[in-house]
């Protein structure tokens, strides 16, 4: 599949005034706010009258139980905190309580989560846009019945859901931190759904994404788990990323993406443990974007909210093709870029764990799972353009397109091919971000699932007994075993 | 310099106990204590050794399931393990760790270095680990409370209660019949005739009416007094936003939307929550921030009912920019001082007191006088490990018994590793004490508190440590001949295994010819010093080449000497009331001497009531300085009293030889019949115990607490009725000697001066733990039993045996 050089492309934002104001709760870390951070980035950066801005609406409990079930939706629909104590039954059984807290709006926040994903799907869909984005959405943890890592309703799993309406074939690729266990396990046993999912694993929420994870029955070879190691920069990332998809889109030839933009996968982040800066985890962005592709971007983790931000406006700024300035411009929430209110971050100097081995042979273990596949027929690529015209016009009665537009700005329209810059200004500021947050919050997400029933959870239990009446045996043990 | 920074997350080794291997540790957290010191929070990781025996065996098989489990893909892996050869399978055990969940907090000067653990990735072969320094690999988790393995992994379930319903794919031409107007509204659209200008134009418009908004509006001018403010919260994001929402609903008409800005109701003004609030309600909220955090529920409920909630997170986001946030922000800022992001280590180089004295090693080469191969001549035995006999520096190795050692790199390599490069006798090189395991329940408590203090072995200049308490116990058993109790009513005394000494005609013959390398006496009282078999065996064959067959017979024949007979002796030893040695008998107090001079005077208080020390200054007359006399009103009566201290004394100097003075070492170590100052009816117990530590503990230098605690109470006494100790006591010309008094307790001297004339300080750390008598029903019952007459006695006299009607009690117990 070839990639095409940049071009402008109709880019479709979701966003709702009102998702800055869901708070989950002192202490932390998800914060909706960052969204509207973004969104106050957009506008003074002047890339928000470079596209089409919806509003999303708010999905309906039908569209939720596409995937989740009845009975979860209608405990989160009729969850609040002040009614928590009537649900405490439910509430362990959904995993609603420590990690995903009851808050105020619960409910309508994935309403509007959810609700940005499945429009931009459907946009994607009738082919009225190319590029949807939708940061108030990647929650991909949230499972068919159950509250996740911060994630209660899979926005991703109901877009995907809708895309595979009109896409034989729909690729996730997520580059959160954490993996992206709620998709992938939505699609498990589908071939039509290939999950990619880059993550650091290893005594790391949620536990799951094993390099032999590969799924199950149909969808066996449809899961693709990168295993990454702390402090991944990157240049090992992209070392990884870009070989991988383009193998995965080579072999299993999607005619949907959708690419979870996590962004905890940052320098600094508050919970995670990589190494990477806005440019680095844009370029994911950049390449997925050049295989022009209907492309749903979602948000996701990040919860050093100034990087996330950050990264979301310069991630926008890429899909739209648009080049901007690494000052940051005067907006309401300027005071959080201090000290040095640039666009751009620096890495740390954290090591990274991955060697190039060790990279070399994951991918040369996954590029080795990629070849059992079968061979895609390459049809349905070709099908968009023939209809795209028509559907076109169905969604676009909102412009006046009588008017013809004057000819100086449609020049204006026309993509200037340069590429981004990577010489621009790299090395400011300075490492601000502070990696002991980590640790505060990590145990946490551990012990919530330490905390689920025995049946639930997903530990592969070795032993349980307690070496207790064994001091006879003792001794002869240590002489058997260690001999 | 990078290498010796210690950061969050990185894995480190930690020594907690010099003869044990290091433990190894990810730093979690890095805190400052207020006294200065950097605690690390740690997360522990085992090592095979710590695991339980049936644990491991658990571990093997998991491992041997993984490679069966993973058919072809993982072929390769499989060949590597195959590949590996017996030594490097031995090796490769020392690089598995197991993660725990545990986290404690040690001190982080303990760290000794860096060390990488990662998560085993199958794709990757085992000896990329071996290959490098410092790696290990973990793929289980350890619960040591549990005593369970799991593997790290999650699970992807599968079922219908999992995954989705596919929707089926649609016909060409067959639609949803979604409708975009139900999923989205727009708010903005590119695609309009305005250029980039002509938007900017619109909001430099609406901010311009935004301004002047503020000027007609009477509250606002009331926050906003110069024209310059009004301009500034004309211009937030709200009006921009505003902004082109206008121009969007007048479909992006310049004319009708500038004309919407300015409707006949007066010019738009849009404010947010920053200047919607008053002062007075910001006051509110910054004071109900400081009392309740950041639950804006509760600061809705009890400061602010007026709003809504959105309002007040949407303010509190806002008010985060504000200056008084990065004012508070600073306050917090210092308050986390104490958590460090880093924390700077200087390579350890102190020597470990398993280190082998070389000198000692010589001495004995040297005794045979042979001049042999100096290899050999170092002393016995090579290298446990390699086998190497040339190393410039050993370390004992093992139980003191079995007289092990290590060479210099075998030795790191064993610190870091936790085994022997070399699979040797020792099986994996389990650590003795580590074979022995943990055994009962109750142990799994102390378990969680271990790290932060380990069990200490009391027993003169033993100090060895144990993680668990148990552990100590059989250490007391095994290595000291006591039975401790602690509480369980189990035995934990285990016999030893018995061992038979085959002794042949040569060995026998070698023990008359070789006399003099070997030094029988000296051997049997300093049982831990090698012996140099190689001299032996040398200096044998020579001999005997000289000796005719008869005159060898004849060397072997046993001669019997004549002792007495045995219930003689037995009966002289059991003499219960032997005749007090002289040096026993006290002085009268008349006769005693006084003392000159007092050595170390104590210093004066300061005002917090601390001692205030100074360099001693080694001009004589600096010495003139009566440091004690300085603050009178300090002085502690108490003191002045027992030293008897006279000023006009204070010249002589006599402080110096003080501590050269031979008796300070044949004092403490006096093989006196022990009196420890404790439960009295117990000592009958005592003088074994303490008898079989002296020589059993592997230091003939240090000095028996108990020979201490001797010291100090007669010491104490004498002091107390102002006398001086007898002069055969004190060993030659009568140097006096100062009883520092601390807490009023009459306590060896803590000072000792060293080369530099500078006072050194026995850290109170290093001080032996701490002895209890346990005293149960039974015992008290004993005590009250006793004539108050009896117990005067048996205080005075300790070593002696008291009867009482239940000799059967004859347990210590050793608390901590």
């Amino acid at each position: 599949m070839a990639t095409q050089p940049h071009s402008r492309k109709r880019v479709c934002y979701y966003y709702d005034s009102d998702i800055g104001n869901y708070y989950y709760g002192q202490g932390h870390p998800m914060k909706p706010h960052r969204i509207r951070m973004t969104h106050n980035l957009l506008l003074n950066y002047g890339l928000y009258r470079k596209m089409e801005i919806y509003r999303p609406h708010k999905a309906t409990a039908e569209e939720m139980t596409k995937f989740h079930s009845d009975d979860y939706i209608r405990f989160l629909r009729s969850i609040r905190p002040d009614n928590m104590a009537e649900y405490n039954k439910q509430m362990q059984r959904f995993n609603v309580g420590e990690d995903c807290p009851v808050f105020d709006g619960l409910y309508e926040f994935c309403q509007l989560s959810a609700g940005g994903s499945v429009a931009a799907a459907v946009k994607l869909n009738k082919q009225a846009s190319e590029i949807c984005i939708n940061w108030g959405g990647g929650l991909h943890h949230a499972k068919k019945s159950e509250a996740s890592g911060f994630c209660y309703v899979n926005d991703i799993v109901l877009g995907i859901l809708e895309l595979l309406k009109y896409h034989q074939r729909v690729l996730y690729i997520d580059i959160d931190v954490h993996h992206g266990d709620g998709v992938e396990e939505a699609f498990y046993t589908t071939d039509r759904v290939m999950t990619v999912s880059f993550h650091k694993y290893g005594e790391y929420f949620p536990g799951t994404g094993d390099l032999r994870d590969i799924g199950a029955g149909k969808g066996k070879y449809y899961a693709v788990n990168i295993p990454l190691r702390d402090g991944m920069d990157d240049e090992a990332y992209e070392s990884i990323f870009v070989p991988i998809i383009s193998k995965v889109m080579e072999t299993f030839q999607p005619s949907a993406v959708v690419l979870q933009c996590g962004a905890d996968s940052l320098t600094g982040d508050r919970l995670g443990c990589f190494n990477l800066t806005v440019k680095g985890h844009g370029k994911c962005v950049e390449f997925v974007k050049k295989y022009n592709l209907p492309f749903m971007m979602v948000g996701g983790g990040g919860y050093t909210i100034r990087n996330v931000s950050r990264a979301w406006t310069y991630e926008t700024s890429v899909a739209l093709g648009v080049e901007i300035a690494n000052e940051l411009p005067y907006n309401d929430y300027f005071e959080y870029f201090g000290p040095d209110f640039k666009l751009h971050i620096s890495p740390s100097n954290m090591a990274n764990q991955n060697t190039p081995e060790y990279l070399e042979k994951i991918k040369t273990r996954l590029f080795e799972n990629l070849r059992m596949l079968p061979h895609a027929p390459g049809v349905q690529v070709q099908t968009i353009p023939d209809d795209a015209i028509n559907e076109e016009s169905d969604n676009e009665d909102k412009v006046d397109k009588d008017e013809r537009l004057p000819q100086k700005d449609l020049d204006k329209r026309i993509a200037p091919e340069n590429e981004f810059s990577d010489s621009e200004d790299e090395g400011e500021g300075g490492r601000r971000d502070n990696r002991s947050y980590k640790g505060r919050k990590r145990p946490r997400m551990e012990k919530t699932t330490e905390n689920k029933e025995p049946e639930e959870k997903p530990k592969e239990e070795v032993k349980l007994e307690k070496s207790e009446e064994s001091s006879k045996t003792n001794s002869d043990d240590t002489t058997t075993d260690t001999g | 310099m990078t290498a010796n920074m210690y950061r969050v997350g990185d894995y480190v080794y930690f020594e907690t106990s010099s003869t044990s291997p290091y433990q190894i540790r990810r730093i979690e957290e890095l805190n400052k204590t207020p006294s200065g010191n950097v605690e690390a929070k740690v997360m522990c990781f085992y090592r095979r050794r710590d695991l339980p025996p049936q644990l491991i065996q658990l571990a093997d098989k998991h491992q041997c399931a993984l490679d069966e489990t993973n058919g072809s893909p993982t072929s390769e892996s499989v060949l590597s393990n195959e590949q590996l050869g017996p030594k490097q399978r031995h090796q490769m055990k020392h690089r598995e760790l197991f993660l725990s969940r545990q986290v404690e907090t040690l001190p982080a000067t303990h760290i000794r270095g860096k060390c990488s653990v990662t998560l085993l990735n199958e794709t990757e072969a085992l000896c990329s680990y071996l290959n490098k320094d410092d790696m290990f690999f973990y793929c289980l988790v350890y619960d040591p409370t549990q005593k369970t393995l799991l593997a790290d992994k999650g699970e992807i379930r599968v079922g219908s209660r999992y995954q989705c319903d596919v929707p089926p794919l649609l016909k060409d031409g067959e639609s949803d019949n979604r409708d975009l107007t139900e999923t989205e509204t727009l708010v903005w659209t590119p695609n309009h005739n305005l250029n980039d200008r002509q938007i900017d134009q619109v909001l430099v418009v609406s901010r311009s009416v935004g301004t002047f908004a503020r000027a007609l509006d009477c509250s606002s001018s009331v926050k906003q007094p110069s024209l310059h403010m009004s301009a500034a919260a004309a211009s937030r994001d709200i009006t921009l936003f505003h902004a082109m929402d206008t121009l969007h609903r007048h479909d992006y008409d310049l004319a009708s939307a500038m004309c919407s800005l300015v409707p006949s109701s007066g010019p738009v003004l849009c404010r947010d929550e920053m200047e919607e609030w008053s002062a007075s309600e910001a006051n509110l909220f910054e004071e109900a921030l400081d009392k309740y955090g950041k639950d804006f529920n509760d600061i809705r409920h009890d400061f602010l009912p007026w709003k809504t909630l959105k309002n007040i997170i949407e303010y509190y986001y806002m008010w985060k920019t504000t200056d008084r946030y990065v004012q508070q922000k600073r306050v917090k800022a210092v308050e986390a001082e104490s958590k460090l992001k880093q924390v700077y280590i200087p390579n350890y180089n102190k020597t470990n007191p398993a280190a082998l004295n070389n000198n000692k090693g010589v001495l004995n080469g040297n005794s045979n006088g042979t001049g042999t191969d100096p290899a050999v001549s170092l002393g016995g035995k090579a290298c446990e490990s390699c086998n190497t006999s040339t190393c410039t520096q050993w370390y004992a190795w093992g139980p003191s018994h079995m007289q092990c050692r290590l060479c210099q790199q075998c030795w790191s390599y064993w610190k870091k590793y936790g085994g022997l490069k070399i699979p040797t006798r020792f099986g994996d090189g389990m650590d003795f004490e580590g074979g022995i395991k943990k055994r009962s329940g109750s142990d799994v408590e102390d378990d969680k508190g271990m790290g932060h203090r380990p069990h200490r072995c009391n027993i003169g200049g033993c100090g060895k440590e144990f993680k668990l308490k148990a552990h100590l116990g059989r250490h007391y058993a095994t290595a000291h001949g006591i039975a401790v109790r602690a509480g369980s009513p189990r035995p934990v005394m285990k016999t030893r295994t018995a061992f038979y000494l085959l002794t042949t005609a040569l060995t026998r013959l070698s023990r008359r010819l070789c006399r003099h390398i070997m030094r029988p006496r000296h051997a049997a009282r300093a049982p831990s010093f090698a012996i140099n078999i190689q001299a032996v065996k040398q200096e044998c064959a020579a001999q005997m080449v000289n000796k005719s067959q008869q005159e060898l017979k004849q060397l072997m024949l046993y001669r019997k000497r004549n002792r007495g007979s045995v219930t003689a002796i037995a009966s002289k030893l059991g003499h219960t009331g032997p005749p007090t040695p002289q040096w026993l008998i006290l002085t009268d107090k008349t006769f005693l001497p006084q003392p000159e001079v007092v050595a170390f005077p104590k210093p004066p208080k300061g005002p917090d009531g601390s001692l205030l020390y100074e360099r001693v200054p080694n001009k004589p007359e600096a010495e003139k300085i009566p440091l004690n006399n300085t603050s009178p009103s300090l002085k502690r009566r108490t003191y002045e009293d027992m030293n008897g201290i006279d000023s006009s004394s204070l010249h002589a100097p006599t402080a110096k030889r003080l501590a050269k003075d031979p008796s300070s070492s044949a004092l403490t170590s006096l093989p006196a019949p022990t009196a420890i100052p404790i439960s009295r009816h117990h000592a009958s117990t005592v003088p074994p115990i303490m008898a079989g530590a002296a020589p059993l503990g592997s230091v003939p230098m240090s000095v028996p607490p108990s020979a201490v605690d001797q010291y100090q109470a007669m010491m104490a006494v004498a002091a107390a009725s102002q006398t001086q100790l007898p002069p055969g006591l004190m060993g030659g010309p009568v140097a006096p000697r100062q009883v520092a008094q601390v807490n009023g307790k009459p306590k060896i001297a803590q000072m000792t001066r060293s080369g530099s004339g500078r006072k050194q300080f026995v850290n109170w750390m290093d001080a032996p733990d701490d002895l209890y008598f346990k005293a149960t029903e039974n015992s008290k019952k004993i005590r009250r039993q006793i004539s108050s007459v009896e117990l005067r006695r048996a205080a005075r006299k300790p070593w002696r045996f008291l009867k009482t009607k239940l000799d059967d009690l004859t347990q210590v117990v050793v608390l901590d």
